[in-house]
């Protein structure tokens, strides 16, 4: 997998063998501008994806993760100031006016949101709207949309798929609902799939479902998958990849393995703490990551954890880059975290809902 | 509306099993018989609320009647012709009987039946509001839409602006400007004066123009003000148009097979609930541009105390604003998949 | 670098820099736009209520009625008469502020009438919920079932035309209108935890009412009574012109546009003097309604 530095430095030469990445996104910056004041939502991000591979894009609500998404389809407010590169496929998508982007949406590259209640037209028949999909980029026959719906429906294992096409939303359970979020998305083959918060809306049995169908559509297919999440223990179990953002930045990226073997980047650590175990006895407080993300419409000088971070000194007044410090692992930290230590200043009692138990 | 056509042709019989589209037990026909028997008590309250108004009316219709300088006995005479020597009850089921024979009344200022002036009458004031009616959606539609595809620019805030305006501006207001404009600077169009169908079509549209514009300028305000938010709001927040957007769709149909469908509803709950405000409209309009329809002729009624035709007229007016209602609900109930269908 | 075979510009858009600009000049218009979009309809209503109520009694105006017929349409700017005469001789001006006392005594009466009593039915029905409830909904329903001017038009003219009876025609559309709103906005308050804890607390209805359901309710009242104010001048403005509201030669905005419409051709502007004086103060109500609602809830 190969990693791209950016930020203030020299950036580290790009390792790894394997074929051109289907999405290579860098320096990729996003600023919206309301009422007069100027919002760095994203400051500054690369990655690349390969074929038929998944990435997880970690971290908590205002990272940015959604908006850098977003970026890539198009699908932000006109206030919003997009810079930098991302190609997908050879295609330039930054700077694409939105008519051509219109053709690479849905096309190339397609996306799924979080709620599939409210991610489909409950007006509409759950048929007609995967065949919109497919009519919108395909020449097709309405009977051969028809066909390629009840294809699409099989191909996300939907039981009945005949009779689903004639139903509206709301007659479908969740997990049925999502199925047809992802025939929309793959009506077309595209490239890459982003899945925004996907099963975040779904209960556990159910996600994990979806998840498997992910996996296995993305073996099928060789679509890419980009799964953006809050939940770390998702993205170890699925992931290929995973990059975690703060405050519209990367701060950790590495294959899933190596990250969640050897955490380099205190917030990364805290996150990974913070995941209850059942292994932990019971009645362990649960580690709190105190503190809350930088406001994005103000400066940050240095690193954006700082506040937050136990080991931070005067060195982090200066931002860390995101170098490729070991193989295949790149982080933006200078106290990065060896062995076990706990690196955040663990939130005092009072701020613990409900106190000691 | 297009989309889901796609899927209507070959279809299964299976398919159909469970969601009850037709047959007696579907919750369409049940909803159907439900409204209708709300409706009906809600007409008969009308009727004796109608007729306790009229009940109220002071001075003596007998006496205007009978005339200035008639004595007593005449007085009297008359008095038990009308019927009025009876109890209001007696008075209040006869009247409500008779609507049920077909006789709604004698005007006593004419003699004529009622029901023949209400032939007359009512053809015009069907054209006025019908027409109307068509008129205010008619603009209102396509300008939300045009409003909606850029929201904040020049257009939009023009619209809104515009629309502020027109909603301020009380419909006779509006129709004395339109006369001044189009009939006295411009001559284009009559002032006054309805031109039958018989006697052509131009020149009958031409002399309803100013009063169905007159009628549905201000709904049409208010209808596109509603759509335009509806609209907006639902392109900014709704995840399915996120969706929509995701796979490719142009912003116009994006616009028009997503965001409108669902704002039809709205759209139409409050189009019924100004159906009784656009008909009650046509009272003043036909008197502004002498129209020979029901307005005019129940305040001719009111102005010469002619009780049998103004309880007539009133709740004709009634009653038409109850059934569009009840038109409406229905009309939400086929068109809504969610009501329609059920929950599975 | 990243190789691209794509020709196109890496960067698009506005580099954006690493420093932060300092506060706009555009955060602080819009503050002003804010006060103004406030302001303006507050200051004309303002103005208005003061030239009608209290102008009269201290403007050196004629009387509205009994003008010399020799005096008929004078054209504006007439010695002292600023705005001309109407047909019958009278002052313009002094018939518009008079009629505009008239019609906005009656907004303000009918308005007032109706969020006391409205309201209280209402939010009473509301609160009660049960057979109390639905008795009084079934009721309302049948006046609301009535388009309003129909209904107006049928009690105003068995009672014959005058100010009072005007205001009793009005609120006969109004308390139920207002009727409905308090009680669907006293509908969803009653489930909050507050009220509840409340209830649980022992306190008895009418307490609740007061100082938890109706201060709470306000917001939502006053905006549907801004509206209701421009609803109510347009049809009693409505009521004059078919003659049925204030009686002439008492003058009304309504019954002044419908002198003005007979002779309309010949002197246009008579038309267009209480047309204007409409429009505006509907105008006006109707911003000030929206406004204070999103004031209210924190924009």
């Amino acid at each position: 997998m190969s990693v791209v530095g950016t930020s203030v430095e020299q950036s580290a030469p790009r390792g790894g063998v394997g074929d051109r990445p289907v999405l290579s996104v860098e320096d990729l910056r996003v600023t919206f501008t309301r009422h007069g004041r100027r919002i760095r939502a994203v400051k500054g991000v690369s990655f690349d994806v390969q074929r038929g591979r998944m990435l997880a894009i970690i971290g908590e609500s205002g990272s940015g993760k959604s908006v850098t998404v977003r970026a890539l389809m198009g699908l932000l407010p006109p206030s919003a100031a997009v810079s930098g590169s991302a190609v997908l496929d050879g295609r330039q998508l930054v700077g694409m006016s939105d008519k051509q982007m219109r053709r690479v949406r849905g096309m190339n590259i397609s996306m799924i949101f979080q709620d599939p209640a409210r991610s489909l037209n409950p007006t509409m028949s759950v048929g007609a709207q995967i065949a919109e999909a497919v009519r919108t980029h395909q020449q097709v026959s309405r009977p051969q949309a028809a066909e390629r719906v009840l294809e699409l429906l099989r191909l996300v294992r939907m039981p009945a798929p005949e009779k689903r096409v004639h139903q509206f939303p709301h007659q479908l359970s969740g997990g049925m609902r999502q199925r047809v979020v992802i025939a929309i998305a793959l009506a077309s083959e595209p490239d890459v799939l982003v899945a925004d918060e996907a099963t975040t809306a779904l209960d556990v049995t159910t996600q994990a479902q979806i998840m498997d169908l992910l996996v296995d559509l993305r073996e099928r297919l060789g679509t890419a998958v980009v799964m953006i999440s809050h939940d770390l223990g998702l993205a170890a179990s699925y992931a290929d990849e995973v990059m975690v953002m703060y405050a519209g930045q990367v701060v950790e990226r590495a294959p899933t393995q190596t990250l969640f073997s050897n955490v380099r980047m205190p917030y990364t650590r805290a996150l990974v703490e913070a995941i209850p175990q059942i292994s932990h006895p019971s009645h362990t407080l649960l580690s709190v990551v105190g503190g809350h993300p930088p406001d994005p419409g103000r400066p940050v000088q240095g690193c954006p954890f700082r506040p937050r971070c136990a080991k931070a000194d005067d060195t982090c007044l200066t931002a860390p880059p995101l170098d490729m410090h070991e193989p295949e692992h790149s982080y933006a930290c200078w106290h990065p975290v060896t062995g076990h230590e706990v690196p955040v200043a663990a939130a005092p009692a009072a701020e613990i809902p409900g106190g000691t138990r | 509306m297009t989309g889901a056509s796609v899927l209507d042709a070959p279809r299964r019989p299976d398919a159909d099993r469970g969601f009850g589209r037709s047959g007696a037990g579907s919750p369409f026909v049940r909803l159907l018989a439900r409204r209708l028997l709300m409706a009906i008590p809600l007409l008969l309250a009308v009727s004796v609320l109608v007729f306790l108004l009229l009940e109220l009316m002071p001075g003596d219709p007998a006496r205007n009647q009978a005339g200035m300088d008639a004595s007593e006995e005449q007085v009297e005479a008359v008095r038990r012709r009308m019927g009025l020597d009876k109890s209001p009850v007696e008075r209040y089921f006869g009247w409500l009987f008779g609507i049920f024979r077909g006789d709604l009344g004698r005007s006593s200022v004419s003699g004529q039946s009622v029901v023949d002036m209400l032939g007359d009458r009512a053809p015009v004031t069907l054209e006025l509001v019908t027409l109307a009616f068509a008129v205010s959606l008619l603009i209102a539609i396509p300008v939300a839409l045009m409003a909606a595809r850029r929201p904040g620019g020049i257009f939009d805030r023009t619209v809104m602006v515009v629309s502020m305006t027109m909603l301020a501006v009380p419909n006779y207001v509006l129709a004395m400007l339109l006369v001044l404009v189009f009939a006295i600077m411009l001559r284009m169009l009559p002032a006054i004066g309805f031109v039958p169908l018989e006697e052509g079509l131009l020149p009958n549209l031409r002399s309803v123009l100013l009063p169905v514009l007159a009628l549905a300028v201000p709904l049409a305000a208010f209808y596109t003000r509603f759509l335009r938010g509806d609209l907006v709001e639902q392109m900014n927040a709704a995840d399915y148009i996120d969706t929509a957007r995701a796979k490719g769709v142009g912003p116009w149909l994006v616009l028009w097979l997503h965001a409108f469908r669902n704002s039809s509803f709205g759209l139409l709950t409050i189009v019924g609930l100004n159906i009784g405000t656009l008909v009650g409209g046509t009272v003043i309009i036909e008197q502004i541009f002498a129209m020979p329809g029901m307005g005019m002729m129940m305040l001719e009624g009111a102005m010469s105390r002619d009780v049998a035709v103004v309880q007539m007229c009133v709740f004709v007016f009634a009653a038409v604003a109850i059934l569009a209602n009840l038109f409406v609900d229905l009309m939400y109930a086929v068109l809504d998949p969610r009501i329609r269908y059920g929950s599975h | 670098m990243a190789v691209t075979e794509a020709p196109a510009a890496a960067v698009v858009a506005v580099p954006a820099p690493d420093v932060l600009d300092p506060e706009r000049g555009s955060l602080r218009w819009a503050g002003i736009r804010r006060r103004l979009v406030l302001g303006i309809p507050l200051g004309f209503v303002a103005l208005l209520i003061l030239a009608c109520f209290v102008g009269p009694l201290v403007l050196p105006l004629h009387p509205p009625v009994g003008g010399d017929i020799l005096n008929s349409a004078l054209p504006p700017g007439s010695p002292s008469h600023p705005l001309g005469t109407d047909i019958n001789g009278n002052d313009v001006l002094s018939r518009l502020l008079h009629g505009g006392q008239s019609s906005l005594l009656v907004a303000i009466s009918v308005n007032l009438i109706g969020l006391v009593v409205g309201g209280g039915i209402g939010a009473l029905s509301g609160y009660a919920g049960g057979w109390v409830d639905n008795v009084i909904m079934r009721v309302l329903d049948v006046f609301i079932a009535f388009p309003s001017l129909v209904l107006t038009i049928a009690i105003a003219q068995a009672l014959g035309p005058s100010l009072p009876n005007t205001i009793l025609a009005l609120t006969a559309f109004s308390i139920p209108a207002v009727a409905r709103v308090a009680r669907s906005a006293t509908l969803r308050i009653k489930t909050m935890p507050f009220v509840q804890a409340a209830e649980l607390s022992g306190s008895p209805a009418w307490r609740i009412l007061l100082r938890h359901i109706a201060p709470n309710i306000t917001p939502q009242m006053l905006n549907f009574a801004m509206l209701g104010m421009g609803i109510v001048i347009v049809t009693e403005g409505a009521l004059s012109f078919l003659g049925l509201g204030i009686p002439a030669p008492n003058p009304s905005w309504g019954n002044m546009i419908y002198e003005g419409q007979q002779s309309m051709s010949a002197t246009p502007l008579l038309v267009l003097w209480p047309s204007l004086a409409l429009l505006a103060t509907v105008l006006s109500f109707n911003l000030l309604g929206e406004n204070i609602r999103d004031e209210m809830s924190g924009r």
